[in-house]
């Protein structure tokens, strides 16, 4: 891929890792204290803010948006993009959806995820093996998994009331925690041991670091970026379904514009769109401030509309702070 | 893609464009649809959805033109389609309350303006402007990469969008908005026509000075264009300027034919934007496409939809085709190329 090349020239300098280092530290550092901050204005500001209710309230409101950053994280990390998240979790849900009137826990759920990971390895296929930008493949696919869930759905919502497993995904609790919160920790702790301690980790960051190095150096390249795809697609299935048992309808015209809202997560847990860097950590930290910041935003009563206008401020104060010592920026 | 099929039309290099015309897919593809459609239905080709086409190909058409000045630099501009309508609302509350300081009442019974149009497309013109220059600046001055800046400019928009509307449309009630929606100079409706001056004035500027060339020089390689003396920064702040006054435009003509405004219009036009300058051969990572082939892209766009719909193809079938025809443009191209190479 020339752009990948280009990019990678355009940072050629020697000091590049000193500089990935430094900026990655400074984006952590600033994450982290805007994270301080808009806890110790929450305490401020409503007193119950750190109680478990709130806290809970504030986890269940973005682990759909987080297990699907995760998936994201990975892909971005490679130097790829997929935009077609909330798509594919749609069309997931439908064609599970579609299976409710057979009373099996095990097939819908089953389908649902299996729907997610085939979307996904098209997408790999298309991008790794084909070699059509992810940006053009998956906007594509967006476009093609809405209208299919639509076509297969006949635009009709889907109930999925009588599969108890299903609803407890998106409202039960273990000891208390909320399943969805509990995902989010669990695949949280399995992606950071995934891309800190696993020779596929390695070959993620190698792959989005210098594409034709890694190849060059015995990284299967095209099956790496795939298998990217093929997760960021079971966690976008996985978060479909959360999100449709916490309503408990399946709305095959649903999560409109969601691909950007889990870009804007991964976008600002530090993730450069250029490959090669990004950290689960870094989106987690991230998916809670957008959480903290729409929680407190409630609490004080500010119209959704303004809190959209707040998000995106919030993004560019984490994104700014050393950005001007970059060279060259797409 | 051939070095003549990307330039733009010009008395002296006319033979080898008709030549490498010819040899471009994107016009068969066209020549095909058209084909397909008047042999189809006994109404494709005639005046009435000639004009509607005109119409739908001005408002994509002046969105993927900015677009594609943008992607020439290698760049992305996610604010379009949030921000064609954000600048007409700015433009009727400003005017609206400025009515207000000056004791007129230009917001009348039910949400309806019937103040100055002038002025309203004025200041909508300046906002596109704006916002395209705090994108700019953002992008090439801060060092924020363009996709995450109007990314950010995206989600702000279309806040304020609902934040100064209310979320209540405002209907657009003056002849001037009549005539930009619905009349026509002869055979061309004026949606088109402005489209059409916009397109030229864009060949002439990119494709035929040298000031315009340097887009093409960022696009190919920034760190030679920077090192040729060309102030880079500057030419990608006026690239986005460029996108924003064509994103203004495009929300002008838009809200003209709805006669009113309303936050959540538009939605998601960004991508049938870029996908519209992808699919007549603009590249993401810059330096390859011009504004006349975006035209191209926005008629064989148009067009297929256009006869999806004669067809009585339902909406969602329409999205499904876009997607497929969006990979296999771009997938076609990619495989024929490696072909060569290999």
């Amino acid at each position: 891929m020339t752009t990948m090349e280009d990019k990678v020239a355009d940072r050629g300098a020697p000091s590049r890792t000193f500089d990935m280092v430094r900026q990655a530290g400074s984006g952590d550092l600033s994450r982290l204290a805007v994270l301080v901050v808009l806890v110790v204005l929450g305490q401020i500001i409503t007193p119950a803010f750190l109680s478990l209710g709130n806290v809970h309230v504030i986890l269940m409101a973005v682990a759909a948006i987080g297990i699907m950053a995760y998936g994201m994280t990975l892909v971005v990390i490679t130097g790829e993009i997929d935009l077609s998240v909330a798509g594919i979790a749609i069309l997931s849900c439908v064609v599970g959806g579609l299976l409710i009137p057979t009373g099996s826990a095990v097939l819908v759920i089953g389908a649902t995820l299996a729907t997610g990971l085939l979307v996904g390895l098209l997408n790999g296929v298309l991008v790794a093996a084909i070699g059509i930008p992810s940006l053009i493949a998956t906007l594509g696919m967006l476009g093609i998994s809405r209208a299919l869930a639509n076509i297969a759905s006949g635009g009709q919502a889907l109930y999925p009331e009588p599969i108890a497993a299903y609803l407890w995904l998106g409202r039960g609790a273990v000891a208390g925690v909320p399943v969805p919160v509990l995902l989010l920790a669990i695949l949280g702790v399995a992606a950071i041991l995934l891309t800190r301690y696993s020779t596929f980790g390695r070959a993620l960051y190698a792959t989005g670091g210098n594409v034709r190095a890694a190849a060059l150096s015995g990284i299967n390249t095209v099956a790496v970026r795939t298998v990217v795809f093929m997760i960021s697609g079971v966690c976008a299935a996985l978060a479909g379904i959360l999100e449709c048992a916490r309503l408990s309808y399946i709305n095959p015209a649903g999560l409109e514009g969601m691909e950007l809202s889990v870009l804007a997560v991964t976008v600002l847990g530090g993730a450069a769109l250029a490959g090669g860097s990004g950290s689960i950590t870094g989106t987690l930290v991230a998916a809670v401030i957008i959480g903290i910041v729409n929680n407190l935003l409630n609490q004080m009563g500010v119209s959704i509309y303004l809190q959209q206008v707040v998000t995106a401020a919030v993004i560019l104060a984490v994104v700014l702070p050393g950005m001007w010592r970059r060279g060259i920026v797409k | 893609m051939s070095a003549a099929g990307l330039a733009s039309p010009s008395a002296s290099r006319l033979g080898p464009f008709l030549a490498g015309l010819l040899r471009d897919p994107i016009v068969w593809l066209i020549v095909a649809i058209f084909a397909v459609g008047s042999l189809t239905s006994e109404y494709y080709l005639t005046a009435a959805n000639i004009e509607n086409l005109m119409r739908n190909i001005a408002v994509i058409g002046l969105l993927s033109l900015g677009m594609t000045v943008v992607l020439l630099t290698g760049r992305i501009d996610l604010s379009v389609a949030a921000l064609m309508i954000f600048s007409v609302i700015v433009g009727v509350v400003l005017m609206a309350w400025l009515g207000s300081v000056i004791g007129v009442r230009w917001l009348v019974r039910g949400n309806t303006f019937a103040g100055p149009t002038l002025a309203v497309m004025g200041i909508a013109l300046a906002t596109g402007a704006f916002v395209g220059a705090i994108n700019g600046i953002g992008v090439a001055y801060l060092k924020v990469a363009s996709f995450i800046m109007t990314l950010v400019s995206l989600t702000a928009l279309r806040g304020f969008n609902y934040v100064l509307t209310n979320g209540h449309p405002y209907y657009l009630k003056s002849p001037l908005f009549n005539w930009v929606g619905d009349a026509k100079l002869g055979p061309v409706p004026v949606s088109f026509a402005i489209f059409l001056a916009v397109l030229v004035a864009l060949i002439a500027f990119v494709n035929g000075t040298v000031r315009g060339g340097r887009f093409y020089a960022i696009g190919g390689n920034e760190k030679a264009a920077l090192y040729a003396g060309i102030k880079t920064a500057r030419y990608v702040v006026l690239a986005f300027v460029i996108s924003g006054i064509c994103a203004a435009i495009a929300g002008i003509v838009f809200t003209a034919r709805l006669k009113s405004v309303d936050a959540p219009l538009a939605a998601g036009y960004e991508l049938t934007a870029i996908a519209i300058a992808v699919i007549g051969g603009t590249a993401l990572s810059g330096g390859v496409g011009s504004p006349w082939r975006t035209l191209l892209g926005s008629v064989a766009f148009a067009a297929g939809l256009n006869l999806l719909a004669i067809w009585g193809v339902g909406t969602w079938y329409q999205n499904l085709a876009i997607g497929i025809v969006l990979i296999l443009s771009v997938g076609l191209s990619k495989l024929s190329r490696k072909k060569v190479q290999s």
